[in-house]
């Protein structure tokens, strides 16, 4: 009997191989293939939702913007180390009471305690950049501005590529520790130790405080939330263009590429998504064995 | 049934008479060591056969009997077969020897169980001899019939094999029934330890006449045996000087930490100690036992004979026209001139060497630091210039010590000279150390890492922004600033280094002046048969009708093996890390003392 010839109907086929039948092994019948699932979990994206999403990435985006206006203003002298400091204390301080405030309508506790914590680290953060800025400010001066400028520009850019968007609260290490060593480089030339020391409180404030702002109020107020990104975005624009129009141009592209046509090419793409699943995936356990552990 | 007999060369053309030997057990051979002559009394044979079996602790025997017929002598086999009843043993050897001939016939007469004895013929035999070691004394074939019985004749010189100690040497007693002792190593063994047998000489007036190596006279020369007197006082001198001494250095005040830590450091104590050691070896009176205890006195003597002479030979070079005077004065102004060039290397170091890029006011802060020591220790030479000459003076008549405490006393002069190198090189390195121990740690922390100390691995952690913050400012000052500290942590590491090898090779001559066995090494060259290695035979005679001569000559030790053997233990004085190790530690910052010093074990 050859594989072509039909059986009797009196045999059905089974899926088995550990019996002998009298069908060839490679044969099928018409319920083949009859457990393919496609696309399972896939996902339906919104464009608009992704579009808020993607732009707390331009927020970012934008916020390192600001930070390398700041910088290139005080370079030129236009800004004066006083002022900056000034203007940062103000904000920091605002910035804490709406922390606090919205804090306070998700949980109670100590509050007293979290404020001497937080005043203790606050100190701790001064002293030590007004103790280190004069080794600091010495420390690229053997270096070429053009390795400075290197080193910095990838370093924000590590920055950029391991923020934790998700959940920017706890920050990550690696992108807060990049961010802090491109600022030291750029602040280090900078003509002066108070200089210096500024520039080093602005960048703690712009990489290390901002997120856990936002964290707070992306949880409570979605909507203002957007309506700061989108704030932040344009000032971002808007200072660089006082500093260089090229540079704000090129912003403003990478902006709108970030937060308008990267969610577009998602939602497009996923129509050509062809995922098949069936009864030959590796079996995932999806138990919960927290009850083993007593 | 192969049968060995070990013949002396000289009883070749012994007189007729008896052979007296040993029959070594197990192995089917016989070593002979004299033969008696005729006429004698069998009473007083075997008499003094018992009292040379009490002096010497050899089972000696009389193996059977030595026939050379000179010309009218006739008629002696029925004789000497009637000889093997009145010395009743298990086996009789009859050995006949003809003049013009130079192969010997043996017969052997056996006692079987009725006690009658039976004759076995020799046969010839035709191989050939090769060289053997240790262990095989000939060549054993199997027979064809298995009654006749062959003879082979090992012809040994004896004063030789007397003086002569195989290798490897057993020292204590080996037990007999685990680990019997070769063939070749009893032979030798009971031809050195007949030494009373040989005593008995032609001109002695005894009731008995033997043949033996020694027959034309005992030698001895005057010299040695002056020596043997006159070291006795010595030893006793010696041994007294010895205990004054132990007993200063035995005083407590130089027990104290400092100074014990100091005498430790200081070559000069060191080798002081370990000539104490030695003359401790040399002036017990307990004469050597035993072979090796011989060659290590003997070494130790011969070597600190040669030490003090070339010691007297370097103070005789320094003594005479002023070379002291022209030392010291040569002496201090090398050491301006090195300090002069140390300063000048600190001057390039704080500009820009090399393009490098450093940070300037590390570089300022270090470089005046290293330079203000340079000034101090300036000073500190130039209060001293007045005293060197004498310093000098006194150092050089420690050479009549030995040329070892010569070097060892310059290698710590050289020590104490290049201090300030020491000190530079230690606060180089801690520096450097420290820095990249920091870099280490705090590269971990901005990659979000830690490490597990428990575990021995690097874990993930999440630490708080005030940690991060501290941390990658650290970071960056440590990464910033670390050419700075690495370039003068590689200067002062290579000044090091180069003082550091001037000190090793100093110490690699001492001590191999120390080690190195001269005695044995001129006892291989000048007298090779004493340190014997293993024997070759050659065949002497292979005369069809009469049994196989073979020749035994001794190997002599090889020259390597000699020196590996007889090294005397010292504190040798190695490299303690290979050169991956060090490569290492040098990248990471740890303090480096390349060479390493075993302490001495005496046995």
């Amino acid at each position: 009997m050859g594989p072509d010839s039909v059986p009797g109907p009196a045999v059905p086929w089974r899926k088995v191989l550990w019996e002998r039948q009298p069908f060839p092994d490679n044969y099928v019948d018409q319920r083949f293939l009859e457990e393919l699932r496609r696309n399972e979990g896939i996902r339906q994206y919104r464009y608009w939702a992704v579009v808020r999403e993607a732009g707390f990435v331009g927020q970012q985006l934008s916020c390192v913007a600001i930070f390398i206006t700041l910088w290139l203003y005080m370079e030129q002298g236009l800004l004066s180390p006083e002022k900056l400091l000034w203007t940062s204390l103000v904000c920091a301080l605002l910035g804490y009471g709406l922390h606090q405030a919205l804090t306070s309508q998700v949980e109670s506790g100590c509050e007293l305690r979290t404020r001497l914590a937080d005043l203790q680290s606050a100190t701790i953060f001064l002293s030590f950049t007004f103790g280190f800025s004069p080794v600091l400010k010495t420390l690229t001066e053997s270096v070429s501005t053009d390795t400075v400028y290197a080193m910095s520009a990838v370093m924000l850019l590590a920055h950029l590529v391991s923020f934790p968007y998700a959940h920017p609260s706890p920050p990550g290490s690696l992108s807060i520790n990049a961010a802090l060593f491109a600022s030291v480089c750029l602040a280090s030339r900078l003509p002066g130790a108070l200089h210096t020391f500024a520039m080093l409180s602005c960048a703690l404030l712009v990489f290390a405080l901002w997120p856990c702002l936002l964290q707070r109020l992306r949880e409570n107020t979605p909507n203002q939330f957007t309506g700061l990104c989108v704030g932040v975005c344009i000032g971002g624009v808007g200072g660089l263009w006082t500093q260089s129009p090229g540079g704000a141009v090129l912003l403003a592209l990478a902006l709108g590429c970030v937060t308008l046509l990267c969610p577009l090419l998602l939602v497009r793409l996923q129509r050509h998504k062809d995922n098949i699943h069936g009864p030959w995936d590796e079996a995932e356990i999806h138990e919960d064995l927290s009850h083993f552990l007593q | 049934m192969v049968l060995k007999v070990f013949f002396p060369q000289c009883c070749n053309r012994a007189d007729s008479g008896l052979m007296v030997g040993r029959w070594i057990s197990g192995h089917d051979s016989a070593v002979v060591l004299a033969v008696i002559h005729y006429p004698f009394i069998p009473g007083q044979v075997k008499q003094y056969i018992q009292q040379m079996q009490a002096q010497s602790g050899v089972e000696l025997s009389v193996l059977g009997s030595w026939s050379l017929p000179k010309e009218g002598q006739e008629g002696m086999e029925s004789f000497l077969r009637d000889l093997s009843t009145i010395f009743p043993q298990e086996r009789w050897l009859q050995i006949n020897r003809e003049i013009g001939k130079t192969g010997f016939t043996c017969q052997i007469l056996d006692r079987d169980q009725n006690g009658r004895a039976v004759q076995r013929e020799s046969k010839k035999k035709t191989e050939k001899a090769d060289k053997a070691n240790g262990e095989a004394g000939g060549d054993k074939e199997e027979e064809e019939e298995e009654e006749e019985e062959k003879v082979i004749f090992v012809h040994y010189e004896q004063r030789k094999v007397m003086q002569s100690q195989l290798h490897p040497v057993e020292n204590g007693v080996s037990d007999p029934k685990t680990d019997p002792p070769s063939e070749l190593r009893q032979v030798f063994q009971t031809v050195a330890r007949s030494q009373p047998l040989f005593f008995l000489d032609r001109y002695d007036d005894g009731p008995l006449k033997s043949t033996h190596w020694q027959t034309e006279g005992r030698e001895a020369s005057i010299i040695v045996e002056l020596l043997k007197q006159a070291s006795v006082p010595l030893c006793l001198l010696i041994g007294w000087l010895l205990s004054i001494w132990t007993w200063i250095c035995g005083i407590r005040l130089f027990s104290l930490y400092p100074l014990r830590f100091l005498s430790s450091k200081l070559s000069t104590c060191v080798q002081l100690s370990y000539r104490t050691e030695h003359m401790r070896t040399l002036s017990s009176m307990k004469p050597a036992v035993g072979h090796t205890q011989f060659m290590r006195k003997a070494n130790i003597l011969v070597s600190f004979l040669v030490d003090v002479a070339l010691g007297m030979l370097l103070i005789w070079w320094l003594y005479r026209d002023n070379h002291i005077t022209m030392l010291a004065n040569t002496l201090v102004p090398a050491a301006d001139h090195v300090a002069k060039e140390l300063e000048q290397l600190l001057q390039w170091l704080m500009g820009a060497p090399a393009g490098l890029k450093m940070n300037r006011a590390l570089d300022q802060v270090l470089g005046r630091f290293f330079l203000y020591h340079i000034h101090l220790w300036i000073s500190y030479i130039h209060l001293m210039s007045p005293f060197i000459e004498g310093i000098l003076w006194y150092g050089g008549l420690s050479a009549c010590l030995g040329l070892t405490f010569a070097l060892s006393l310059l290698s710590d002069m050289v020590a104490l000279l290049t201090f300030h190198i020491y000190c530079f090189y230690v606060y180089g390195a801690r520096l450097y150390c420290l820095k990249i121990y920091g870099l280490s740690s705090l590269w971990r922390l901005f990659r979000g890492k830690k490490w597990n100390v428990l575990r021995q691995r690097v874990d993930s952690c999440s630490y708080d922004v005030d940690q991060l913050f501290i941390g990658t400012l650290l970071f960056t000052i440590l990464l910033f600033l670390l050419p700075t500290t690495a370039l003068y942590y590689l200067v002062f590491t290579l000044l090091r280094l180069v003082v550091v090898l001037f000190q090793g090779v100093l110490h690699l001559s001492v001590d191999f002046i120390n080690s190195f066995p001269l005695f044995a090494m001129g006892l291989r060259v000048c007298r090779s048969y004493r340190l014997a290695e293993g024997v070759k035979f050659r065949v002497l005679c292979e005369e069809p009708g009469t049994a196989l001569h073979l020749l035994m000559e001794i190997n002599p030790l090889k020259c390597s093996t000699v020196v590996q053997t007889y090294r005397t233990p010292t504190y040798s004085c190695y490299p303690k890390d290979s050169w991956a190790a060090l490569v290492k530690k040098l990248f990471v910052g740890e303090l480096i003392y390349p060479w390493r010093h075993k302490t001495t074990k005496t046995d």
